[in-house]
């Protein structure tokens, strides 16, 4: 029972009621969304059209789907991490937002761009993910010596987050451009270009940078920690019985304080490949909306990487199809909001009749 | 399972013979199953109006089971329940009040933020304004009558578990029951807490309400009770209608064994000198060992003890004296307010639990599901818990050696499983605890363990395994200390015993049997 | 600091404080139910959307009302079967409801407004209480409001005061601290929190009105922007306590007042700063930097019998 071969998940996932049950809920959304459609007035038609153009209608658009899939699976590899040892982090959107600011500020003002070849975009990203990981570790340390629930301290420390990136950018002290008159705009300059993580393609019709495959091999890296590793087993012994696990020697404070740092680190991570992979300058709402996505991700999966992949994958096509609804087809994006939030609705009330243990606080 | 009726049970209950009073509960038949676990089979049982009808069985006989029957927690599987002569089919405890049955459980249902009247107005009061000074009053009036005091305003998380047990009693007692089960109150009182508890059933019976009085121990029985039956594997095993006389065949029913399970240790064994004529460390040296818990009260008093390789040293007394804190500073899990300890010489005051494993100190603890195994995990991962690292190869996780390592232990300490993947959780109580001295019996440079407890709600096959493999240990010469409340079998096992009351030593003596009466003084708190 | 500027900040504390004095009430007794309940933010949100389209489609602010309450009922109630009946994960469900409660009613209001955004509607009407509006210099500043805001003072006291010498008010705690205790006793802890849930939402639809009809007179997308989450924190802030809880309120709606109130006394402060000083404040609250927290013990935990 110790096979480690990577197509046996495919198999075993496929024979859980909880795939097939995920599919119906998927497609029940999007079919109630193409109902909604209807009710609007809009030709269905029209709108699915619009819809597949713009999540995988192009290359651009299947690039644009992917960077954003990208996002998602790194806050819902974190999430999940934390998770195995009962650890809840909500704060995905707080740390993309950290990442985003120290990434933009050392591609700006770090030097980086003077750094030979590769170090100038590995230099800002690696500072993002070092900074998103402090910003989860807060919560840890919270956690281990005080015992603070950390669905709370994220959901604070996100918030906060956020509002430093509005903050960051509304001044030229900070991050804020030049102000030449009164329409510019509260961004960041944007990044020198040694400091833009170099495309796959190299080509601007297909936007995939090298955080792409990167991603995987961390999807791969968390799937094997998880299930393969030692340390794998100590996140799940202190997850599930933290005083036994004490007992049985293992660090209770590093693991808490680690795994939060690991996920927050994922997450400042994605705020990197976000700025410095399609964005290339820091703007208000910078992390808007992708935290939550991704934390949705992390909790509809239910612990498994496979799960996770399959979710971004999902959330990413989703948005994109949307933005293009919109634009070409006039139903507001907020159609695909709805189809999210029934997805997550329905799952997170049929999760308890697909787990037949349960995992409670 | 053969019936070993005594009496036949349709004897007449108290009323004078002739009268056709029906008995205040009637139980047929019921029976009880919880997946594949049958619980209770074919029990039947009857209380008279004012009987004190004692029910008796070891741990698992189905004793508590019963109890949430008659309760309305379960709905039977079989059988019929009749009060007063009249159907009795409880929905839940609310139709079980309703019918005027009460039950005081082994753990308590309070609520440990608010007062005593707030926790009896709780479910007593469902509408309106609290009438908290009338509630008050009531809890006067009944302390008066039956003698149990109690100060309304405290809060629970103040009081000891003894006034604690009486918030309980009175919150039945206000329901004017006519039927009070009480399921094994005496397991945490002392024995002067105990008479007290069984003056107050002697009251509440003389005003005609019955009282079920679910316990394993016998000194009880002799006391008060009227009747007794006796659960053995969820089916009647004996009954009787006089039950102070038939004492010795009670108890040989509860346990199916004519005399105690566990020879007496033979004595002429020496452990083998560790070095060469130079006199060994002792395994266990404590040394004045305090611990004051949060709000200030000592929880054990200048503790001091030595135990000797090869030797094992009980601590005795009834559970909540103190025998939870010396185990958990034991296993490194709470730290003593003043005095130190070692183990083979080395000091481990303020050792983490990864330095006690390193210095050969394996713990049995009281509670293994909340300290000593992870239920959630398999076998195998709960067997080497302790040593994970040892199973890395590559980087990653070696299984196929931790299965086969497991599947060695699992046969030398007989843990019965499906296999070394299956969750721990769903062995049996006494293939878990085997598991569990397993894992600290194969310590590394194993020289001291505590054993807290071992045998707490196992079956007596278990009970003689783990003890086989403790004496085995010992043999070897590692030194033993047993905290246990069983006072047969420390007798049985134990070199030396040691008598804690009220977080001091009473006393120490040889663990022969003729010290008995001298234990059990110690035990209820008096010195020589 | 001016006495009219004292005066207009108290008052825009007040203004802005009532939202979250509401959201925060319902917060607090769902949650010293047992039940965390993070889809406030969206019970807000469609109180807001549907009392501001009930107000305008039927000229009646008051109407408006009781059509938002009745609009988030069935939120409360959904939110209430998902976390108590089918034991989901409380936070999944919150956050799901309120990207639900996002979308339908963006797409709502596009659907019914269209082009014509920022349409005034008919508004909650200002009252003061006799003598107290009469003060010179403050009195109308302060005590003008959408009398909604009186509303909402009654409605905490009257929560307190249940919570504290009734049987319902006993049974909502210890369904949130030894829900087994409560079972125990014979009453049905999931009744209870149920109740205690669609209080929330009655609360957050009356906090969703006053943002939209009440102060407003507007409704825009995701107008609660953040609202709800504040009112959690609070709560948090307020260690469960229905005193310390209004407090923080206060004290959350005064650092926006302050937002509006320093560049207007000429001092710079970053808005950022003050914007997010209320979670600023809920994270040393749980960090035990400003005393012991003592959550209801049962908290986000579904019972099981």
């Amino acid at each position: 029972m110790n096979t480690v071969a990577m197509t046996s998940p495919w198999r075993s996932a496929l024979a859980r009621p909880a795939v097939w049950i995920s599919l119906a809920a998927v497609l029940g959304a999007l079919a109630f969304g193409l109902l909604l459609v209807a009710l609007m007035g809009v030709p269905v038609a029209d709108a699915v059209e619009a819809f597949a153009e713009g999540a995988w209608g192009s290359p651009y658009a299947v690039a644009a789907s992917l960077n954003r899939s990208l996002a998602f699976a790194l806050v819902g590899l974190g999430f999940v991490l934390a998770q195995r040892a009962n650890l809840t982090n909500v704060g995905g959107e707080g740390q993309i937002a950290v990442g985003g600011i120290v990434a933009t500020a050392v591609a700006l003002y770090g030097g980086a761009k003077d750094l030979p070849a590769g170090l100038s975009f590995v230099l800002p990203a690696l500072a993002a993910a070092l900074a998103g990981g402090l910003w989860g570790a807060i919560a840890g340390v919270l956690k281990a010596k005080v015992g603070t629930n950390e669905v709370i301290s994220t959901l604070m420390l996100s918030f906060i987050a956020v509002w430093m990136v509005y903050g960051s950018v509304q001044s030229e002290q900070l991050l804020r451009q030049p102000v030449s008159n009164a329409t510019t705009l509260p961004e960041s300059l944007e990044i020198p270009d040694p400091t833009k993580i170099p495309l796959l393609t190299g080509d601007f019709s297909m936007p995939l940078h090298w955080g792409l495959p990167v991603g995987i091999v961390l999807a791969i890296v968390v799937a094997l920690v998880l299930n393969h590793t030692v340390l794998g087993l100590r996140l799940r012994a202190v997850g599930l019985n933290p005083l036994a696990a004490r007992r049985a020697g293992m660090p209770m404070v590093s693991s808490v304080v680690g795994v939060l740092f690991a996920a927050g680190a994922l997450g400042g991570l994605a705020g990197a490949f976000m700025l410095q992979g399609e964005q290339y300058s820091l703007k208000t709402g910078f992390s808007s909306g992708y935290g939550f996505d991704g934390l949705v991700v992390g909790l509809l999966a239910r612990g498994s990487v496979t799960g996770v992949i399959a979710g971004s994958l999902l959330f990413g096509f989703l948005r994109s199809g949307g933005i293009n609804m919109e634009m070409s087809a006039n139903v507001p994006t907020a159609l695909v909001v709805v189809i999210q939030g029934l997805i997550i609705v329905t799952l997170a009330g049929a999760a308890h009749r697909l787990d037949k243990k349960e995992t409670p606080r | 399972m053969s019936h070993d009726v005594l009496e036949p049970a349709r004897s007449a209950p108290m009323a004078p013979a002739g009268a056709a009073a029906p008995p205040l509960l009637r139980l047929a038949g019921m029976g009880k199953r919880f997946g594949a676990l049958q619980a209770l089979a074919d029990v039947s049982l009857e209380l008279a109006p004012g009987e004190v009808h004692c029910l008796l069985g070891e741990n698992g006989a189905g004793k508590s089971t019963l109890c949430n029957l008659i309760f309305g927690v379960y709905a039977p599987d079989g059988g019929e329940m009749a009060l007063d002569g009249r159907a009795y089919r409880p929905a839940g405890p609310a139709d079980a009040l309703a019918s005027r049955v009460a039950m005081v459980h082994q753990h308590f249902s309070l609520v440990p933020d608010l007062s005593v009247v707030d926790n009896l107005l709780l479910g007593q009061q469902t509408r309106g304004v609290l009438r908290r000074r009338d509630c008050a009053d009531r809890i006067a009036d009944l302390s008066a009558r039956y003698g149990l005091q109690l100060s309304p305003h405290a809060r629970i998380q103040d009081l000891s578990i003894g006034e604690r047990q009486r918030v309980e009693i009175v919150k039945c007692l206000m329901r004017e029951p006519r039927l009070l089960v009480l399921d094994e109150p005496t397991a945490v009182l002392l024995p002067a807490e105990i008479a007290a508890l069984l003056d107050v059933c002697e009251r509440v019976a003389a005003t005609g309400c019955g009282i079920l009085l679910v316990t394993h121990k016998l000194a009880e029985i002799k006391r008060v009770a009227r009747r007794a039956t006796v659960l053995r594997g969820g089916r009647i095993a004996a009954r009787s209608d006089h039950p102070e006389q038939d004492l010795d065949d009670l108890v040989r029913a509860m346990i199916q064994r004519d005399t105690s399970p566990l020879r007496p240790r033979e004595r002429t064994e020496t452990p083998p000198p560790a070095g060469p004529s130079r006199k060994p460390e002792p395994a266990l040296m404590v040394d004045g060992l305090t611990v004051r818990d949060p709000d200030g009260v000592v929880r054990l008093d200048r503790f001091t003890l030595l135990v000797e390789p090869g030797e094992i040293v009980a601590v005795a007394g009834v559970e909540g004296n103190g025998q939870s804190e010396l185990g958990a500073v034991l296993s490194g899990l709470l730290p003593a307010t003043e005095g130190r300890w070692f183990a083979s010489g080395k000091e481990l005051t303020t050792a983490a639990p990864r330095a006690l494993t390193a210095a050969g100190v394996g713990i049995v603890p009281e509670d293994r599901h909340a300290v000593g195994c992870i239920t959630g995990m398999s076998v195998a991962e709960n067997l080497f818990l302790d040593r994970l690292g040892r199973y890395r190869r590559f980087g990653l996780l070696d299984r196929a050696a931790m299965r086969r390592d497991a599947l060695a232990l699992m046969q030398r300490f007989d843990v019965r499983a499906a296999s070394p993947d299956v969750t721990f959780g769903g062995l049996s109580g006494g293939n878990q605890q085997k598991a569990v001295l397993a894992r600290e019996l194969t310590l590394d440079g194993l020289s001291f363990l505590l054993a807290a407890q071992p045998t707490r709600g196992l079956d007596v096959g278990a009970v003689e395994a783990v003890y086989g493999h403790i004496r085995a240990a010992c043999d070897r010469g590692v030194g033993v200390l047993l905290i246990s409340s069983e006072l047969d079998e420390l007798l049985a096992v134990a070199d030396r015993v040691v008598v804690l009351y009220r977080g001091r030593v009473m006393g120490q003596c040889p663990a022969d049997a003729g010290h008995r009466d001298r234990i059990g003084a110690w035990m209820a708190g008096h010195t020589e | 600091m001016t006495e009219e500027m004292a005066a207009v900040f108290v008052g825009s504390t007040l203004r802005l404080a009532a939202p979250l004095l509401l959201s925060a009430t319902g917060e607090l007794v769902s949650e010293r139910a047992g039940v965390l309940n993070m889809s406030v933010e969206g019970m807000m949100l469609t109180g807001a959307f549907a009392g501001a389209v009930g107000s305008w489609a039927t000229g009646s602010p008051g109407l408006g009302l009781l059509i938002g309450l009745a609009a988030v009922m069935p939120v409360a109630l959904l939110q209430a079967w998902l976390s108590i009946t089918l034991r989901a994960n409380q936070i999944v469900t919150g956050i799901g409801i309120n990207i639900l409660a996002l979308g339908a009613t963006t797409l709502a209001y596009r659907e019914i407004f269209g082009g014509r955004s920022r349409e005034t509607i008919p508004g909650l009407e200002k009252w003061a209480p006799p003598f107290l509006g009469d003060i010179p210099v403050f009195g109308e500043a302060v005590f003008r409001q959408a009398w909604l805001l009186y509303v909402a003072v009654v409605v905490i006291l009257a929560a307190a005061w249940v919570m504290r010498y009734t049987a319902l008010g006993l049974a909502i705690h210890s369904a949130g601290v030894a829900p087994r205790a409560l079972d125990k006793a014979g009453l049905s802890v999931n009744a209870v929190r149920y109740g205690a849930v669609l209080f929330c939402g009655f609360t957050s639809a009356l906090a969703g009105c006053f943002l939209s009809i009440g102060d407003i007179h507007t409704f825009t997308e995701g107008m609660t922007s953040g609202a709800g989450y504040l009112a959690i924190a609070a709560v948090i802030f307020g260690n469960w306590k229905f005193g310390r809880t209004a407090g923080a309120c206060l004290l959350f709606g005064a650092a926006t007042a302050l937002q509006f109130q320093l560049p207007a006394m000429g001092i710079e402060v970053p808005g950022a700063l003050l914007i997010m000083l209320p979670y600023l404040l809920a994270l040393l609250a749980v960090g035990g930097l400003v005393g012991r927290q003592t959550s209801p013990a049962a908290l986000t935990q579904a019972y099981v019998r």
